[in-house]
């Protein structure tokens, strides 16, 4: 179990994780969600101990990252494609992880399988497509059996068939039971692959909820077309509900279709269409960040 | 610490490069250390006798560790600028999360090996440097009174040498960086020195590392340079000071 409590980091005066609390629970694969430059790989960092945080705590099994004696038996992570050098063996990087926490010797044999690398054992490293890179990666994660995963962006740069192995890898460890904390910037990537969602935007938490809360929430739009679309506009907003407004076109977000048509009946606003939409999840989560994501709230004011 | 220990001696068990530079340190103490002793027995028929009571015949044969001195410091700089230059360092923080422990462990292993390198060194670069000298009669063999404490200086110059590459590695971050570095000390700086007035020849001289190698390797010391261990406690200042602001940056600038 990884919990996330109160995180914060800044960079000058920017606060790249600004006050940042979840759990991710074990038994799912649970995705960690943000544009670009939201903070995902800098969180991902506070929780392996590679960056200090400037105020909260990230644990791992009740304990910081520094305070484990063997870490890569509690948590695995997957950080970036490169961290091996080139010019040792897949078999000789994994050796001295092993050695590292004090696991067998077989136990570099045994993830390089998991992997479907034990052809390749004594190749080097250097002469690795990405995908292998990637694989290579998820062995150095899984030489501790930890029941705790970390994947930052795994898909970056993969293939079809590669994305779909990682996919259906991590859905089995965590079937085994196993925490899986998965970041991406890719909604559709998510929905197919976790059942957590924790999404951020700059910085801050937007939401932790199951995929199917989050799909609920996307598919819960009104599309209204109406030659008075100002009147109705000002009415729906007074309620509290989100509008996306486009030419004579206006969405709605936070209040049911009955509602839209009871209101508009109200006050005798002509309405040409009033349609449930199903939102893409891609589109959820872009709206969802867009309200904090100023760069785009700017061009849509 | 012992994990952290048996993770650094793992990572170099295979001979990669950088494991490789140490055969090259040796290889080069022997080779320049029989070419500096046939150079000089070739010219034993043209000494007087002052000549031969004054040469040093020790150090002659142990000359060689000035020219190792290079290739031994860049097997400590490497084992962390490459880490940091292939990403790999996250990777070992991620194994052992104390970074002091890991730079610990490089150096322990690092000078370990280079102790071992450069005992092997300088006892082949003695007895092949003696076996020459001994054919124009120069030779002082096995027996010789201060033969103990020229290849223990020798040892421990190089295991220096390799600690502070370590160290100046972990400041500086970067493998060009830290070798020229080096190479200006090690190298480049005796040469301009050598073009100064003999009286700051005299005074900046004795702090030089070269020199302080020399003096380390030398039976008749040098009135103008440290005594042998002198200078190699002022190496170990050198050494700690590097090791402080490497100690410094390890923990305080992330990877």
């Amino acid at each position: 179990m990884i919990e996330v409590r109160g995180l914060t980091k800044r960079y000058g005066d920017r606060a790249v994780v600004d006050d940042l609390s979840f759990r991710v629970e074990p038994g799912a694969v649970t995705g960690f969600l943000g544009p670009n430059g939201s903070g995902k790989t800098t969180t991902a960092r506070m929780i392996l101990g590679l960056t200090d945080p400037d105020a909260g705590v990230a644990t791992v099994g009740a304990r910081r990252y520094r305070d484990l004696a063997h870490p890569l038996r509690e948590i695995g992570a997957l950080i970036d494609p490169g961290g091996v050098n080139p010019s040792r063996t897949a078999i000789e990087h994994l050796r001295w992880l092993a050695a590292a926490n004090r696991l067998p010797r077989r136990r570099a044999d045994e993830v390089l399988s998991l992997v479907g690398l034990d052809g390749v054992a004594g190749r080097k490293v250097g002469g690795f497509s990405l995908g292998m890179r990637q694989r290579l990666g998820i062995a150095a994660a899984l030489i501790g059996d930890p029941p705790t995963l970390v994947f930052d962006e795994p898909i970056n740069g993969l293939d079809p068939e590669g994305i779909r192995w990682i996919r259906e890898f991590m859905q089995d460890l965590a079937a085994e039971g196993r925490t899986v904390f998965v970041s991406s910037h890719l909604m559709s990537e998510m929905a197919l692959t976790a059942t957590e969602l924790i999404v951020i935007g700059q910085g801050r938490l937007i939401a932790a909820e199951s995929v199917a809360a989050f799909t609920e929430r996307a598919e819960s739009s009104v599309r209204v077309r109406s030659p008075q679309l100002n009147v109705l506009a000002a009415a729906l907003a007074d309620q509290g509900a989100s509008l996306w407004r486009d030419g004579d076109v206006l969405e709605v977000v936070g209040v049911s279709i009955e509602h839209v048509g009871v209101v508009a009946l109200k006050l005798g606003v002509l309405l040409y269409e009033l349609s449930p939409q199903r939102a893409s999840l891609e589109e959820a989560f872009m709206r969802l960040t867009a309200d904090i994501c100023d760069y785009v709230a700017g061009q849509a004011a | 610490m012992i994990n952290s220990l048996a993770m650094e001696w793992q990572k170099l068990r295979p001979l990669h490069k950088t494991a490789r530079t140490v055969l090259l340190a040796i290889a080069l103490a022997i080779v320049v250390s029989a070419l500096v002793s046939v150079a000089m027995a070739s010219n034993g028929p043209n000494m007087s006798l002052l000549d031969r009571q004054a040469f040093d015949s020790v150090a002659t044969s142990l000359q060689g560790v000035n020219a190792a001195v290079l290739a031994i410091a860049a097997f400590g700089v490497l084992c962390v600028t490459r880490e940091y230059g292939t990403g790999m360092i996250k990777v070992t923080f991620l194994a052992q999360p104390s970074r002091l422990r890991v730079l610990a462990a490089k150096l322990t292993t690092h000078a370990a090996i280079a102790g071992v390198a450069a005992a092997g060194a300088c006892l082949a670069a003695f007895a092949v440097g003696q076996a020459l000298l001994g054919t124009a009669g120069l030779s002082v063999g096995w027996g010789n009174a201060s033969l103990p404490a020229a290849l223990g200086g020798g040892v421990v110059y190089l295991m220096l040498i390799c600690t502070w590459g370590v160290a100046l590695g972990a400041a500086l971050r970067s493998s060009s960086t830290a070798i020229i570095w080096l190479a200006s000390l090690l190298v480049v700086a005796p040469v301009i020195v050598q073009i100064l007035p003999q009286h700051l020849i005299d005074l900046v001289g004795r702090w030089l590392p070269s020199q302080i190698g020399q003096q380390a390797i030398s039976s008749h010391p040098s009135v103008h340079s440290f005594s042998p261990w002198t200078g190699l406690a002022v190496l170990s200042a050198y050494t700690g000071l590097t090791l402080l602001a490497g100690a410094w940056r390890i923990t305080r600038t992330d990877p």
